[in-house]
């Protein structure tokens, strides 16, 4: 199943954030080869709020890893903000990530021996000069963590964690947030909350994100639900 | 990378040394010991070296040698024809350098000694009795007096001569040497002691009579020395007073040649060379050991942050990076090793000169010594240097696997 509203839009139109062309990946497990997308199209519309959906092992993580520029399509095209990220080397294609997209993982990933603000303030030494306090600030606050800023990960719960991910994830103002199931290691009430905060900062920051479920109370609160099943765009 | 990406890093490698307290304790205590193994056996070398020069020096040689233009050349052969003159004159001047302890003259013969039953043959110096008891500080009197001006006829020998001879103080002898003009001439002395220098080969054939009588029994002119000798205030000094000479030989067209201490100190060459290589190779195994040590604590560290450095690379960290972040945490761990391993070597080398540790007789000499371990500073940069360029060196290779870490497969990892 696709989305009503998503098989309204031309999934080629020039002023897409995320244009997926054609995508098929496939990988090499052992002697057999196992296709993980397979001729995938789609574009992601700059302020939308998607869920991809679909259950374990559909596909959702290599679509996403695809859109984060984390990984090459091995056939068709994946352009992002206009840059053909499939064709990049991995130098350019670690600056573009840099540069343009956030990211929040499952299990947070946050670097555990950096303290809340260095966390968040990481990507930023990556791609800015000077004076990001204030911006570390900021998004702290609005993340809801500005009295937690000195405390390192292990100190935090499970919801703060993913919340300092989330400020990690904006702070740059990327183009793009890709969320590899945001919500699968937390209780179902902090799922939500972060869920909502996330929705709160698409709307307030105008962020685009792209975040992978199989929670239908999260698919939910999505502007448009994308739906993946063995490879392919339903 | 930007100007902020360095300290960044740098940040991150030395809180990560930290994270795995046992693991970095033990590597930094294996990395100690091998610096400080370095700096007590470089200590102790040098300790060697400098008995070795200065024994070699106060016993037999002197600081500087001068002989007659030619002597090291042809002397061999005709060892009078290259004799000084007009010593007393030269020794007034010399001993006016700065520097310059004590001066004294030799004059070097050999032949036959008897005790009338038992002949055999020996080296002989004939030397200035007050001078002479200066240089040869480290050749200890074992048994009865050192020679005397108001006992010309009185001779000290080698212990080891003495003791081949069966020969005690008070014992009379005969010299028979050939003299300058080629006939054979006779000396009967007397032993007023026995000496004992430490070096085997000099203990066994030499024996040391009063300059004056040897220029007699030689029929060489009163003023006439084979060698004049000089010792200094301190070793260090030679190359200054050297310039000195040279300038002194060269202002009044002396027609002198000089050798230091340094192209006569064979064996010291001989303990350098020996003791150079022992160290070498014990600089190798100790760089194996950090490689190692390092090689095994990186490889670890990288293996359970594999998930750590798929994130970072997913957030825009390029491969460099990702190296120079790990090399740094080596470089890390090396500063930290090589500053323990000062630390330990220093205290080491301190308490095993003060525990006073006797060791046998090295080979050639015949007595033994007390360990002594310098605190040599040269050795403890070595030893520095050594943990912090080996420990960057072997994270290297860590350091560039980790980059190649695929991110997908990184962020996977458990």
């Amino acid at each position: 199943m696709v989305d009503d509203r998503l098989a309204r839009r031309d999934h080629h139109a020039p002023m897409s954030l995320v244009a997926v062309k054609d995508v098929s990946k496939t990988y090499r497990l052992g002697t057999q080869t196992v296709t993980a997308l397979a001729g995938v199209s789609m574009s992601v519309e700059p302020g939308e709020f998607l869920a991809v959906a679909g259950p374990s092992g559909s596909g959702k993580t290599t679509l996403l890893n695809l859109l984060g520029c984390l990984d090459t399509p091995t056939s068709g095209e994946v352009e992002i903000d206009g840059e053909c990220a499939s064709a990049l080397s991995a130098g350019r294609r670690a600056d573009l990530r840099a540069r343009k997209l956030g990211f929040i993982f499952q299990t947070f990933n946050l670097i555990p021996v950096l303290t809340a603000w260095e966390n968040v303030e990481y990507p930023l030494l990556l791609t800015t000069r000077r004076g990001h306090g204030a911006r570390v600030r900021a998004v702290l606050e609005q993340v809801g963590l500005g009295d937690r800023a000195r405390h390192r990960p292990p100190e935090l719960s499970g919801g703060q964690q993913q919340r300092v991910a989330i400020a990690r994830a904006l702070v740059t103002e990327p183009a793009l947030v890709l969320a590899d199931e945001p919500t699968a290691n937390l209780d179902s009430k902090t799922g939500h909350e972060i869920v909502e905060l996330m929705r709160r900062l698409n709307r307030e920051r105008h962020t685009t994100f792209v975040f992978s479920t199989h929670d239908p109370r999260i698919m939910a609160v999505a502007d448009r639900v994308v739906e993946i099943s063995d490879g392919r765009l339903r | 990378m930007t100007s902020l990406t360095m300290p960044l890093y740098l940040k991150l490698a030395i809180r990560n040394v930290f994270r795995n307290r046992r693991r970095t304790i033990i590597t930094l205590a294996a990395m100690a010991f091998g610096a400080a193994a370095i700096i007590v056996f470089g200590g102790f070398v040098h300790a060697i070296y400098f008995g070795v020069r200065e024994s070699t020096i106060r016993s037999q040689i002197g600081h500087i040698q001068l002989y007659r233009r030619g002597y090291s050349e042809k002397g061999n052969l005709a060892p009078y024809d290259y004799l000084i003159r007009d010593y007393a004159a030269l020794r007034t001047e010399l001993a006016r350098i700065e520097h310059v302890k004590t001066v004294t003259a030799r004059l070097g013969f050999s032949g036959l000694v008897s005790t009338g039953d038992t002949t055999t043959s020996f080296v002989g110096a004939g030397v200035d009795p007050d001078g002479e008891t200066e240089l040869s500080s480290l050749a200890v009197i074992v048994d009865g007096k050192d020679l005397m001006k108001r006992d010309p006829r009185g001779i000290t020998l080698g212990v080891g001569l003495a003791r081949a001879f069966g020969v005690k103080p008070g014992d009379d002898l005969t010299l028979l040497t050939t003299t300058k003009g080629g006939g054979i001439n006779a000396l009967a002395v007397k032993v007023r002691g026995v000496w004992e220098s430490g070096e085997k080969a000099y203990d066994d054939r030499f024996l040391r009579v009063g300059l004056a009588e040897v220029q007699r029994l030689l029929d060489i002119e009163h003023d006439d020395v084979q060698s004049i000798v000089l010792l200094l205030d301190k070793t260090e000094h030679t190359p200054a007073v050297r310039a000195r000479i040279e300038q002194l030989i060269h202002e009044r067209g002396l027609d002198l040649e000089m050798k230091t201490w340094d192209d006569l100190a064979l064996r010291y060459h001989q303990v350098r060379e020996l003791f150079g290589r022992i160290f070498a190779v014990l600089t190798l195994i100790v760089s194996i050991m950090v490689v190692f040590g390092i090689t095994n604590t990186m490889t670890m560290a990288i293996f359970e942050r594999t998930r750590e450095i798929g994130t970072i690379r997913a957030l825009g960290t390029r491969r460099r990076g990702v190296i120079a972040m790990f090399v740094l945490e080596g470089v890390s761990l090396g500063m930290l090793g090589g500053l323990a391993g000062v630390v330990l070597g220093i205290v080491l080398a301190r308490a095993i000169s003060a525990a006073g540790i006797q060791l046998p007789p090295p080979p050639g000499s015949t007595r033994g010594f007390l360990v002594q371990i310098f605190v040599v500073p040269d050795v403890l940069v070595q030893a520095f240097r050594l943990s912090l360029v080996t420990a960057a060196l072997a994270s290297i290779y860590p350091a560039w696997r980790a980059a190649r870490v695929d991110v997908v497969e990184a962020l996977r990892h458990v």
